[in-house]
């Protein structure tokens, strides 16, 4: 009881302190970076782009070294980190489409291209997508478990292939951008707060997913214990 | 190695006897690729299939259909009566039935190939011979990197007993750089009458050589009998 | 879950001392399997002597057919030793599979080829010499020389049961696993697959046999296992045991065990 009050509490600190950092993050990229010339104000979208991008990077690195954790061990909470993993990097993914769909927007009017950057971002969401579409239809949980540890496997084995696979692919994006010396670090700063979600999200769905696994594997339990108990003695002999 | 050999051709050459003896894989899955071609070429109608840039799309979309369909019907076969356990139980080593497997498949999947092919060339227009070698070599190796990611996931779903769907779903996003490449890479053969791109060949060569390994090394998990 | 199974079972002292000229078929100790999180083997230790006839009873959901699949190293136990024929056994123990036959649930048999190439296949996957004439000596065996050119398709059950007994042997094992090998055969059907295993016996096969009904199987066995919840419960020859008793045993099993 104790200890859920004070886990509580700790999350609790954990996000505000981390909506601090936005807002921080928000404050520096208003007030103190200077507006680039050529792309105007939407060029402030790519403080939260790049670090979003990165960190998405991560956390399919998550969910492949969980994956190969569950196929080497084969315990439950593997899975349920690889699950948690699997589930915060299609919420980046989404997040890196949408801005770069704004960013593209702004740039060549149109909402989608089918540029290489906008082309990998989209696979890859699709393919994390895929990890979390398949489970609920697999219904034996060690079956589903092990097919979602390979798929987690074979799918980031597939990432550099993809990237390098969109590279030849004609390509309208602007390929480098000149930064200011504030703009570096305003975006290294962005890290922060994008790092620090990224983490608490983890955090929270693993601990999520690992209740519902407890609660769905006590069921289980339950319903085969009644269901070996209550044995008619006449259909054995 | 000579033992090793002989079973695996003796798992092969059952697989293609059951399949001689039913019909039941290739008929399905050619028919099946012949509608999707007569589909999409009813929708894209005269203009752009004479361009000739639409016809490699069109034909990859039929091949990759059929060819998830042909990859659950194959593993259905050792599954019917449990004969997979059968198999698991001989003194055969694990990988040897991966590499059995995806034998067999890549034999359905060239003959699929080849038809679906022909059905394009009729139907579609399109100029194989413009670039025939290309063609060969970049639909080959596609193919192989598919059969593989195939043969991977048809164990895994087979055993679930699920609807079809769920094996296209696992394996489409997979091979998506695949597709992405031979597609590229048809289109500079055909549309732009160019040269075969040697750094896409790398990808395609990249993506078999991971897939074949990984495939072989993972599929004993997911063998269940 | 640290139950140690309070079984009655021959101390390892005997054994070696009449050992010397038998090395046991299977020895087991500490067998372990957890399935999702859940133990379905809970610690098994048991002995199986060469050439003899030992059942496996337990209720539905006791463990026999998990044990069996382990047995046959279709799966392989999440703890603990297995030894059959006195060699450890590895997920990848590819000779030692040689030596083990198995009927399932399942036929294991393509219904699409006939029942001579069904058994020829299985026969060439062994390295058995001479594979069409073992299989034609199996089916005569098993009464089914008629019908080998015929799919297996069109085979009733008790047919397809005597067939994927014949695939179980056509290698010669030296241990045959029979897992609920009389589930839904009439009664003709019975009497000759439970003459086939007497002769197998005869033959000095070792047959592990799981069934449900216990009073036939004392009269076919010359020992008793029963599973309760993963656990040994019995292990004792079968003359000295009425079906009562192992019945309780079935459906009750060591104190305390019932509700975890």
């Amino acid at each position: 009881m104790n200890k859920t009050f004070f886990q509580n509490w700790g999350s609790l600190v954990y996000w505000f302190l981390t909506l601090i950092a936005f807002a921080v993050g928000v404050w520096l990229v208003f007030a103190v970076v200077p507006t680039e010339e050529t792309m105007g104000p939407i060029q402030k979208i790519f403080y939260l782009h790049l670090p979003i991008a990165f960190n998405a990077f991560l956390v399919c690195t998550v969910t492949f070294v969980c994956s190969v954790g569950y196929l080497w061990k084969k315990q439950g909470y593997w899975d349920d980190l690889a699950v948690a993993s699997a589930r915060v990097a299609v919420l980046l993914c989404s997040i890196v489409l949408l801005t770069g769909m704004i960013w593209g927007h702004s740039a060549w009017g149109v909402w989608w291209t089918w540029s290489p950057r906008l082309t990998f971002s989209l696979v890859l969401w699709l393919l994390y997508v895929v990890y979390l579409v398949i489970r609920p239809s697999i219904e034996e949980k060690g079956r589903r478990s092990l097919v979602c540890a390979v798929y987690g496997i074979v799918a980031y084995l597939d990432v550099p292939l993809v990237y390098l696979s969109v590279r030849l692919m004609p390509d309208i994006h602007p390929r480098s951008i000149e930064l200011a010396p504030e703009m570096t670090w305003v975006l290294l700063y962005w890290m922060l707060p994008v790092v620090m979600m990224t983490v608490g999200l983890l955090c929270e769905g693993y601990s999520v997913q690992r209740r519902v696994s407890e609660q769905q594997n006590q069921t289980q339990y339950a319903t085969r214990q009644t269901a070996t108990s209550i044995h008619p003695t006449g259909e054995l002999t | 190695m000579k033992t090793v050999l002989r079973q695996l051709w003796f798992l092969v050459a059952k697989d293609l006897q059951i399949e001689a003896r039913s019909h039941q894989t290739l008929g399905l899955v050619t028919v099946l690729g012949i509608l999707i071609l007569v589909v999409l070429g009813l929708g894209l109608g005269r203009q752009e299939l004479a361009s000739g840039s639409s016809a490699t799309a069109v034909l990859w979309v039929a091949y990759l259909f059929s060819g998830v369909l042909c990859f659950e019907k194959t593993m259905s076969v050792e599954r019917q009566d449990g004969a997979l356990a059968g198999l698991m139980l001989a003194p055969v080593d694990w990988g040897l039935l991966f590499v059995a497997k995806l034998i067999g498949n890549l034999v359905l999947l060239g003959t699929l190939v080849i038809i679906i092919t022909a059905a394009g060339v009729l139907f579609l227009g399109f100029n194989v011979m413009a670039g025939f070698w290309p063609f060969v070599i970049i639909t080959s190796l596609g193919m192989l990197g598919f059969a593989a990611v195939g043969t991977l996931f048809s164990a895994a779903v087979s055993s679930s007993r699920l609807a079809g769907g769920l094996l296209a779903l696992l394996i489409f996003p997979i091979c998506l750089p695949l597709v992405i490449t031979s597609i590229q890479m048809l289109l500079s053969v055909f549309r732009d009458a160019n040269e075969i791109d040697s750094s896409g060949l790398a990808i395609l060569i990249a993506f078999d050589c991971i897939y074949l390994v990984i495939s072989w090394l993972v599929f004993e998990l997911l063998l269940e009998p | 879950m640290t139950v140690q199974a309070t079984t009655i079972m021959p101390s390892d002292t005997t054994t070696d001392e009449l050992g010397t000229q038998s090395i046991p078929a299977i020895k087991a100790i500490d067998l372990c399997k957890i399935i999702d999180d859940r133990p379905i083997l809970n610690g098994l230790t048991f002995q199986i002597e060469t050439g003899k006839c030992t059942a496996l009873l337990g209720a539905n959901g006791a463990g026999k057919t998990t044990l069996m699949h382990i047995l046959a190293t279709l799966s392989s136990p999440t703890a603990g030793q297995l030894n059959i024929f006195g060699k450890p056994i590895t997920r990848s123990s590819v000779a030692t599979r040689r030596e083990i036959g198995m009927i399932g649930h399942q036929s294991m048999l393509y219904r699409d080829l006939s029942a001579l190439e069904n058994l020829i296949f299985f026969g060439r996957l062994y390295s058995v010499d001479k594979p069409a004439v073992r299989a034609m000596d199996l089916l005569h065996r098993v009464g089914l020389a008629d019908r080998a050119p015929d799919a297996v398709r069109t085979f009733s059950r008790g047919m397809t049961q005597r067939l994927s007994i014949a695939r179980a042997l056509m290698h010669h094992p030296k241990l045959l696993l029979a897992d609920e090998p009389f589930a839904g055969l009439d009664v003709p059907s019975v009497l000759a697959v439970e003459q086939l295993l007497a002769d197998l016996v005869e033959e000095g096969c070792t047959v592990v046999l799981s069934n449900h009904d216990v009073g036939r199987t004392l009269q076919i066995t010359d020992h008793v296992l029963v599973l309760h919840h993963g656990q040994v419960v019995l292990d004792t020859p079968s003359g000295s045991i009425t079906e009562l008793q192992i019945t309780e045993q079935m459906c009750r099993g060591p104190e305390g065990m019932g509700s975890t």
